[in-house]
């Protein structure tokens, strides 16, 4: 008599132990039955698809001006006023920078003197006038002190020096660059040595002088500045030519152009220099390209699926309340909080899969018809765009997590929807205010849910680079899964208060 | 002269593959209790429906009073009905909801205490009808109905979910109705709950009437020529009877009901058998065997019943 | 229809959400446009930019809380099921959804104006005194932006209520109603070629509506302000139109 007894207790134990897949094997199947709940998925799949064509056909730039493209392969700004002679194999070029003076526009037609943090004025050794070639410079700057800079992205800094005048001298040895600074033109401090290849035997040299756009109010504003040189002394064995003088890149996309009532110029007597010139020689940011597409522009369509996931995530909840099948349910596994976990488990992993195909097809898809149509997109590694696509099916998910929970909340589907809707997405709406201040638009994109659209950022600031490095120009402040992580919390937050309101009430 | 009462004629109504009506006619006289009793998914409701003007009809026409619903002006003061007793807004209270329809109709708001006090509601009135059971919400629903104090009333399965009490209460109530001269068209799958209640039958099937007959006709033709024998021995009484050419059917654990020969003769074949019994009576038979029997003889019916056993 | 509008009023005014949600509309407006309005840096000379606009901003917030009440309004009935009762109540399915129509206009003009008024008050006192360029609502183009922003409430109501018939389910109806309010304003932030984001701002129902805020730089907008009110008045009109004939012509 005691053996059905030892075989219905061990039947129990095989119960209890898998107690918890049997919770998710039915929460799978209550998903997959609901016919509306899975078109649902399917559309926020197409619908990241759809706008991926739709960003793709949008941009029309065909004809427009090649991007500069650096050696390292990322786009650059490659425009500023170039005062050059060639130089034959190896040699040395010293001169005594006495003032750089900008002006920032004001008005239409308006100038005032100003100070450019990144205006640049010193000697660069570069392969020719070609855009994106290779170079190395050493400059000093409107507020930065002496820098060594070359292709583009590398920068180390040099002395600071609150005096008038700085010296700099530039050396090629071969590859190897050598940038110098000096107070007085006698004592040389080494500032770095710049291996740069592709310089060719006859490399052009001489003067010149940058002044990105300066940057505020949400824009940017080109900007003019003006050095005086002197001292200029060449390498033995010159050959002595006349200078020539010109703006390079004038027609690139990356630059901002003079301002209105400016132009660059050069003048010459003796040693003595005085430049004009506009642009910056730097990686190029949003600001500096914008009609350059991202990877985020293409996957616009998450805002839509992202829309249509928040529906799904509560009404899997709240379609229980409504048709009280919630009672059946708690019945079938009184343990309330582990079928909210399971619930969350399930619909987290669907919206997954779901956010993933529709990534990993509206990609590629958008960025080969916006480049088909001539538009640039910023370059980003595989490894990156894996990341921007397994992201944007993260943030999809838990964002449906985030709907589920406040749902069990709520017991409410439009409450849950509209609260869900609005704490993740009119963020974007708000930072897009043109006059909203960085700070706030910054604080705005690290506690909100919408956190997590950090994701998707592809873009890379750059230190020697001023810019509007915003969210709304596609940089976060947070790092990538750290934006994840913030969406994540509030999930966990409420699917926490979610268990226990759900234990305490009566269903 | 418009006609009194309801007039279904020819309804037919599709759902997809499904044909939900099929010819549906009938009509509801004033003064009447009519049982509108059918298999659940015969029909019923989506002729109620049909009736109010909520769904609308592939062929043939439901009259009010000899207007279709949708042309009347202030219909609840034309028909009352009750389809869905937990059709309510669950953060809104009784007397508010009565409130609504009342205004809705031109009714002061002291009707909607009239009915509720009619249906004994008053102590729930003003609480949230969400908190309400079935049964409480079936009376808020018979309120609504009677708000406009219409002459015709219709109400859908509305002994569902009552308790003993309720269901001897919604009995009284509906006669009370048709004795004021009301129409009432009542449905239910049940018929016992149409017992002593119902005074007119319209039984459908797959769509379309099958018999529509007055209640008191019915049972006498069913209980017609039988005769109730209890006995503590059905099998010995029952070789005794057939034996002699009667037909039995047994009712009940002592019970049998015997057609085709007399009482007299019943009582001398179970003498002379030694048979033991305590009672010969004239057979009365219940509505759901008049139902039955009723059912049986139609077709259409039977035909919905399975006759294979699944494997 | 005096008595549909009758019951509808009743219905409204005896459940305790539409006064929540009312009240929410106002708060949220009102805290929305006050938060935006005290963290933007302005200087005498003027805070860089439309300040009537950003006085108001508030409503990008306070729409999608005049849209669950206008979504519940039809779909909380057919979730009960009572929109059949209402409809024996008022067979005429005209009558009663435009009975539905004007408690919703009519519920939504008041708050919409205690939210607007509310908002320009805020900043009124939190902005710096700018002098002649301060807020008042005796200045033309302000009048035009504050009135203009009551009558877009209404209009987000009505389309709301519109799709909301037209879909039945709340859910699905409000995550229509938000998606096509807001998605397009963020997507045209990402598209590059102006001529494709002038004319999604000009065809969507939240970027075109609230051009009627906009006081300066009027030349640069995609479309003008009343004309642009009028573009979400016609989705406004051709939800209400689909819910309608749907209504009619659908079982209930």
């Amino acid at each position: 008599m005691t053996s059905p007894s030892t075989t219905s207790h061990r039947l129990s134990q095989r119960v209890q132990r898998d107690g918890f897949f049997q919770l998710l094997h039915a929460e799978w199947s209550k998903f997959r039955t609901v016919a509306g709940w899975v078109i649902g998925m399917t559309a926020a799949a197409l619908t990241m698809v759809l706008f991926a064509l739709l960003a793709g056909i949008s941009g029309n730039q065909k004809g427009s001006p090649s991007v500069p493209i650096g050696p390292s392969g990322g786009p650059v700004t490659d425009s500023f006023y170039f005062v050059h002679q060639p130089l034959a194999g190896d040699g040395s070029i010293t001169v005594s920078v006495s003032a750089l003076n900008s002006s920032i526009p004001e008005g239409p037609g308006e100038l005032r003197p100003g100070t450019v943090p990144w205006a640049k004025a010193g000697l660069i050794i570069k392969k020719g006038t070609d855009q994106g070639s290779p170079y190395a410079a050493i400059m000093v700057t409107g507020s930065h002190g002496v820098r060594m800079q070359h292709n583009y992205v590398h920068d180390t800094a040099g002395p600071v020096s609150a005096a008038a005048a700085r010296w700099l001298r530039l050396d090629r040895s071969g590859d190897a660059i050598t940038g110098y600074a000096s107070t007085d033109g006698t004592n040389w401090t080494k500032v770095a040595t710049a291996r740069v290849s592709g310089l060719g035997s006859t490399a052009q040299i001489g003067l010149f002088v940058a002044s990105p756009p300066a940057v505020g109010g949400g824009g940017t504003a080109g900007t003019v500045s003006t050095a005086t040189f002197g001292d200029l002394r060449t390498p033995e064995g010159w050959a002595g030519g006349d200078w020539t003088g010109g703006q390079v890149g004038a027609k690139s996309p990356t630059f901002a152009g003079y301002p209105e009532n400016a132009s660059g110029s050069f003048t010459a007597s003796d040693a003595r220099f005085t430049v004009t010139g506009a642009g910056d020689i730097a990686p190029a940011v949003r600001d500096s390209l914008p009609t350059g597409g991202q990877l985020r522009d293409i996957l616009t369509g998450t805002f839509a699926a992202l829309i249509v996931v928040i529906v799904v995530g509560a009404l899997f909840i709240t379609e229980e309340y409504r048709n009280k099948m919630i009672h059946l349910t708690l019945a079938a596994s009184p343990r309330r909080s582990l079928v909210l976990v399971a619930k969350a488990i399930v619909l987290w992993a669907v919206t997954f899969v779901a956010g993933l195909v529709g990534a990993i097809l509206a990609t590629p898809l958008g960025e080969r018809l916006a480049r088909g149509n001539g538009v640039y997109i910023f370059p980003v590694p595989s490894s990156t765009e894996l990341r921007v696509e397994l992201g944007t099916a993260a943030l999809l998910a838990t964002a449906s997590v985030l709907a589920l929970a406040v749902g069990a909340i709520f017991r409410h589907s439009a409450g849950a929807v509209t609260t869900v809707v609005v704490a993740i997405v009119l963020p974007y709406i708000l930072i897009a205010i043109p006059f909203m201040p960085a700070a706030v638009s910054k604080g705005v994109a690290t506690v909100t849910p919408g956190a997590a659209f950090a994701v998707q950022q592809t873009l890379v600031p750059y230190d020697q680079v001023a810019s509007n490095y915003t969210p709304y120009y596609g940089y976060y402040p947070l790092a990538p899964w750290a934006g994840v992580a913030v969406l994540a919390g509030y999930a966990l937050a409420s699917l926490a208060v979610a268990a226990v309101v759900l234990s305490r009430r009566d269903a | 002269m418009s006609a009194p009462g309801i007039i279904v004629a020819g309804l037919r109504k599709r759902f997809g593959t499904t044909l939900a009506l099929d010819g549906m006619s009938f009509a509801v006289h004033p003064g009447l209790v009519t049982g509108f009793v059918g298999p659940n998914g015969a029909g019923k409701s989506t002729t109620m429906r049909v009736v109010l003007g909520l769904d609308a009809v592939d062929e043939g026409t439901a009259l009010i009073d000899g207007r279709p619903y949708r042309r009347l002006r202030r219909p609840l003061t034309h028909v009352g009905s009750l389809l869905d007793a937990a059709a309510l807004h669950p953060g809104r209270s009784a007397r508010n909801h009565l409130l609504w329809l009342a205004h809705s109709q031109g009714l002061p708001g002291r009707r909607a205490d009239q009915v509720i006090e009619e249906v004994g509601l008053s102590s729930a009135a003003r609480r949230k009808a969400g908190g309400y059971s079935l049964g409480m919400r079936q009376r808020l629903g018979i309120a609504a109905a009677l708000l406009g104090d219409p002459p015709i009333i219709m109400l859908d399965e509305p002994f569902n979910g009552m308790d003993p009490e309720g269901i001897v209460w919604m009995r009284g109530f509906l006669r009370s109705l048709a004795a004021q001269g009301r129409a009432v068209l009542v449905s239910s799958h049940l018929m016992s709950e149409l017992q002593d209640t119902a005074d007119q039958l319209v039984a459908v099937g797959r769509g379309k009437v099958i018999a529509d007959t007055s209640v008191t006709g019915l049972i006498e033709a069913a209980s017609r020529n039988r005769v109730a024998v209890r006995t503590t021995v059905p099998a010995g009484a029952t070789t005794a009877l057939v034996r002699a050419g009667a037909t039995v059917a047994a009712v009940g654990r002592d019970t049998i009901t015997v057609s085709g020969i007399g009482p007299d003769r019943i009582v001398t074949l179970l003498n002379d058998s030694t048979v033991p019994f305590s009672e010969v009576s004239a057979h009365h038979a219940t509505l759901e065997e008049a139902y039955l029997e009723l059912t049986r003889n139609a077709v259409e019916f039977r035909a919905e019943t399975p006759t294979e056993v699944p494997r | 229809m005096r008595l549909a509008l009758h019951a509808e009023w009743t219905k409204i005014r005896t459940v305790a959400s539409p006064l929540w949600l009312l009240l929410g509309t106002v708060a949220a407006t009102v805290a929305l446009s006050a938060g935006a309005t005290s963290v933007v840096s302005c200087t005498s000379s003027g805070c860089g930019g439309d300040t009537t606009k950003l006085t108001l901003i508030g409503v990008d917030l306070g729409q999608a809380l005049v849209a669950i009440l206008a979504v519940l309004v039809i779909s909380s009935e057919y979730n009960s099921g009572m929109i059949r009762t209402s409809l024996t109540a008022v067979p005429r399915r005209t009558t009663l959804f435009a009975a539905k129509a004007i408690t919703v206009t009519g519920v939504v003009a008041v708050a919409g104006t205690v939210a607007v008024l509310g908002s320009v008050l805020a900043g009124r006192l939190i902005l710096p005194d700018l002098g002649d360029q301060a807020l008042s609502l005796d200045d033309g183009p302000t009048l035009r932006a504050a009135s203009g922003t009551v009558l877009y409430l209404i209009l987000i109501g009505l389309l709301s209520l519109g799709i909301a018939t037209a879909v039945r389910d709340s859910a699905t109806s409000i995550g229509g109603v938000l998606g096509l309010l807001y998605i397009v304003p963020i997507i045209s932030q990402t598209i590059s070629d102006p001529d494709w984001q002038h004319l999604l701002e000009k065809i969507a129902p939240m970027s075109a509506g609230l051009a009627i805020q906009t006081t300066t730089n009027l030349g640069s907008l995609p479309i003008s302000p009343w004309a642009g009110l009028g573009v979400t008045a016609g989705w406004a009109a051709a939800a209400l139109l689909a819910g309608g004939l749907l209504l009619r012509m659908r079982d209930s």
